[in-house]
């Protein structure tokens, strides 16, 4: 280990007079930007905790506070994207220190991003981290444990066994209805063997071609992953990509100055995350009583309100007005 | 052979009376099970507006009634699985009137249950979802596959046994009965006319049925059991439950198929078919699955609770000391232990000790679902306060008006089928005066039909002419 640091302590050390040395011989213009080097080890093996250390400069002089990210390239499930492993800021020495665990067995190729304070664009530095190919990775790509032939494929073929045995007794009831159809008499004029045939087919018809849809949209992973668009559920986000919110300006003051005192309540009612314990419309949930149905008079509730009954927060005149609290108190009364 | 014949047509009497006859009773029984039904469609209707905030389940316990109801439903519909197909597979003749009854009861309680999963879901619309999004790996497929073919297998199984009989009504009641019923007889009677070849033919399906049936209706509830062992929740995750819910599943329906069987044979005098002997053999029935259900408990409890985890603590003290302990020990003494030995003390051996032991297990095996669904869920899996779940008045009312539901399409099929099977039981009676077992016929084959219709065709070739001609 201790050998390691004063290799890596080494390197930083090169990294550090080569950045300098780079600094004084290249163009000014691109001196004036943040410049990293980066100290790593070459070669990892899975499950080692690797450090690896940023080194910032700006003309030369190390930069302090600076936020900085180690990421790689991950794929999963046919999607790929950069990820972050690890984060660090640096001290006064321009050094940031960032740690992970290899869990994979091989790296693509490393960054390391300049994250902030400034918001001008730094080059991020590319490295590449090998690893050892003795041991396991420590985690998998894949569910589960794969049988051969235990798969869907036999749970179809069983079902339509069954299924076959149930339409073979359902032709021979067709058949005792085929049978007895010469000899029909007066009294039986139809073809009394249809509607089994009928049922029958129309329930297989159904239930296959439900069979056949599942089982070709049936993706490989468990989570639908590779085709998201044609679900009507949460959206599903993906490591590495930022999902931006698109919602309601609670924050807009003018969002609860309608004119209408329940609009403006309704609004207020989540402004203040009222929402967050007393439920969606008021009507109590996991934390919060229900407010709708036994609010009583506006007293009393604006006592609860500002003092904070059973362990709620205190909401004062500064936080919430008496103007805005009288309106939220419009709309709990009007849902009620 | 007149004995026969004499036998026969009394008993076609007694089983068409109540097609034939109606008492003010029966509407004012209708009219009853349609308040309910109604109060239930009303409570439907205000879930459907507002959501299933109506209902008590929350986001902690998320399950309640009407999964219980599901589950319970389902079980109920076992019935007819084991009298009917067990015991035709291994030739047990004493069935042969109690037959009709339990298939009867597994195809209505096959539909109420499967009702009461959409009920459940605050977006019914979204039922369709299944097949539209469904994936062989969640469990809920594999619910939807199995009931849907436990369903369809059941009302085949359910009307091919029927249709000799079937074809009788329609000879012998053309006159007596409306349009819509002798539509109904024309078209389910399959041109039934009793020919050879047709009662081989029937012979093979009722045969093809009888085997399929069994594994599809053992599935199904093992599936049911698989919806809760399938997650990683304290008292659901267990290997057991596919046994526990298969073996509750028989227990129920056996007990349910008792009550509906007292109930008719008071009401339509049946007490020739539906004898003591039926009774005792089914409560016998009755108190080895009981037995059989202590020991899965056993096995259960002890193993989870000797190497009792951290979460199967809680699980245990809500069940046997806390919340669930009067409904659980309800469960255990009064439902498992209950009809075991209400059979073996020789004074409760009689017609009202079986049908006492048959509430007692349908009300513990209700409980049973009832804290199973609701005390797994109530585990938490963070630190924080159990939550608490009570049904509400909607849910009751649903459940009230699913078991009305339940009562009400036996009630119609009353008026409309033949509720005792009238072939099986003049066979299984000619075996019983022909006094010559070794030429007892074969239960299951083409046999039990040709014997029966061969001889018997004569004395109905009147009735069709005359049904003809009017």
């Amino acid at each position: 280990m201790i050998y390691r640091h004063i290799l890596s302590g080494a390197r930083i050390a090169i990294s550090i007079l080569a950045a300098v040395t780079i600094l004084m011989i290249v163009d000014p213009a691109v001196a004036a930007g943040i410049e990293i080097a980066v100290g790593a080890p070459d070669t990892v093996s899975v499950g080692q905790e690797v450090e690896v250390k940023a080194v910032l400069s700006q003309n030369g002089v190390p930069v302090e506070g600076a936020e900085v990210a180690l990421t790689y390239q991950a794929s999963l499930a046919g999607e790929s994207a950069r990820v972050e492993i690890a984060t660090g800021t640096t001290d006064e020495t321009g050094i940031a220190v960032m740690i992970y665990e290899q869990r994979a067995d091989a790296n693509g190729e490393m960054q390391v991003v300049y994250l902030g304070p400034d918001a001008d664009p730094v080059e991020p530095y590319v490295l590449t981290i090998a690893v050892e190919s003795a041991g396991p990775q420590l985690y998998e790509f894949e569910a589960g444990v794969k049988i051969p032939f235990v798969n869907g494929t036999l749970v179809i073929l069983v079902i339509s066994g069954v299924w076959f045995l149930i339409g073979l007794s359902a032709v021979y009831l067709v058949r005792v209805g085929w049978d007895g159809r010469g000899t029909s008499e007066a009294s039986t004029p139809e073809d009394g063997s249809m509607w089994i045939s009928t049922l029958l087919s129309t329930v297989a018809v159904i239930t296959a071609i439900g069979m056949v849809i599942v089982f070709i949209r049936s993706p490989v992973s468990n989570t639908h992953i590779k085709d998201p668009h044609q679900y009507d559920r949460t959206p599903i986000a993906y490591v590495g990509v930022g999902f931006s919110y698109v919602g309601f300006g609670l924050n807009d003051e003018s969002s609860a100055q309608t004119g209408d005192p329940i609009a403006d309540g309704s609004v207020l009612y989540f402004k203040y995350g009222c929402a967050a314990c007393h439920g969606l419309s008021g009507r109590g949930a996991v934390v919060g009583a229900p407010l709708v149905d036994e609010i009583g008079s506006f007293g009393g509730f604006s006592e609860d309100t500002r003092e904070g009954p059973k362990g709620m927060s205190e909401y004062d005149e500064a936080t919430i007005s008496e103007e805005n609290l009288q309106k939220i108190y419009a709309y709990l009364k009007d849902e009620g | 052979m007149d004995t026969l014949n004499n036998w026969r047509e009394r008993l076609i009497s007694k089983t068409t009376r109540p097609t034939l006859i109606t008492t003010y009773k029966y509407w004012l029984w209708f009219g009853f099970l349609l308040v309910i039904t109604g109060n239930g469609v009303f409570q439907y209707w205000k879930q459907w507006q507002h959501g299933l905030y109506v209902t008590d389940m929350r986001d902690r316990i998320s399950w309640g009634l009407y999964i219980t109801a599901f589950v319970f439903f389902i079980g109920i519909s076992h019935a007819g699985t084991l009298i009917s197909a067990i015991l035709r597979a291994t030739k047990a003749g004493w069935r042969a009137p109690v037959t009709r009854i339990a298939e009867f009861i597994t195809a209505v309680a096959l539909l109420i249950g499967a009702s009461f999963v959409v009920i459940d879901m605050g977006r019914p619309e979204r039922i369709f979802n299944v097949y539209l999004f469904g994936r062989w790996q969640s469990p809920i497929m594999w619910d939807v596959m199995a009931i849907t073919t436990y369903l369809t297998a059941s009302v085949i199984y359910l009307s091919a046994p029927m249709i000799p009989d079937l074809a009788l009504y329609r000879d012998r009641l053309a006159d007596k009965v409306g349009v819509v019923r002798n539509f109904i007889y024309r078209t389910l009677s399959v041109n039934w006319k009793g020919s050879p070849k047709q009662q081989k033919l029937l012979g093979k399906a009722i045969t093809i049925m009888m085997l399929v049936i069994i594994p599809i209706a053992v599935s199904v509830h093992t599936v049911v059991s698989w919806i809760f062992s399938m997650t990683l929740r304290a008292g659901w995750n267990t290997s057991i439950f596919g046994v526990l819910f298969v073996a509750g599943a028989i227990f129920s329906g056996v007990a349910t198929l008792i009550i509906i069987m007292a109930i008719l044979r008071r009401i339509y005098h049946w007490e020739e078919y539906l004898t003591e002997k039926h009774f005792l053999y089914l409560g016998y029935l009755l108190a080895a699955f009981g037995a059989f259900m202590v020991y899965v408990n056993l096995s259960e409890y002890l193993t989870e609770g000797f190497n009792l985890e951290e979460a199967g603590l809680f699980a245990f003290r809500q069940l046997f000391l806390e919340d669930f302990a009067a409904m659980f020990w309800f469960y255990i003494i009064g439902g498992l232990l209950g009809p075991v030995v209400l059979m073996l003390v020789p004074k409760t051996r009689t017609i009202a000790g079986v049908v006492t032991a048959a509430i007692l297990v349908v009300v513990a095996m209700f409980l049973e679902r009832y804290f199973i669904v609701v005390t797994g869920l109530r585990v938490p899996l963070m630190p924080y306060e159990a939550a608490n779940y009570a049904p509400t008045f909607v849910e009751w009312s649903i459940f009230a008006a699913g078991l009305a539901i339940f009562c009400l399409l036996i009630t119609i099929a009353l008026k409309i089928f033949p509720m005792l099977a009238i072939w099986e039981m003049t066979e299984e009676h000619a075996a019983d005066i022909s006094d010559r077992p070794t030429e007892e016929p074969n239960m299951v084959g083409a046999d039990i039909v040709g014997s029966l219709t061969s001889t018997e065709r004569l004395p109905d070739a009147g009735p069709p002419a005359e049904g003809g001609g009017s």
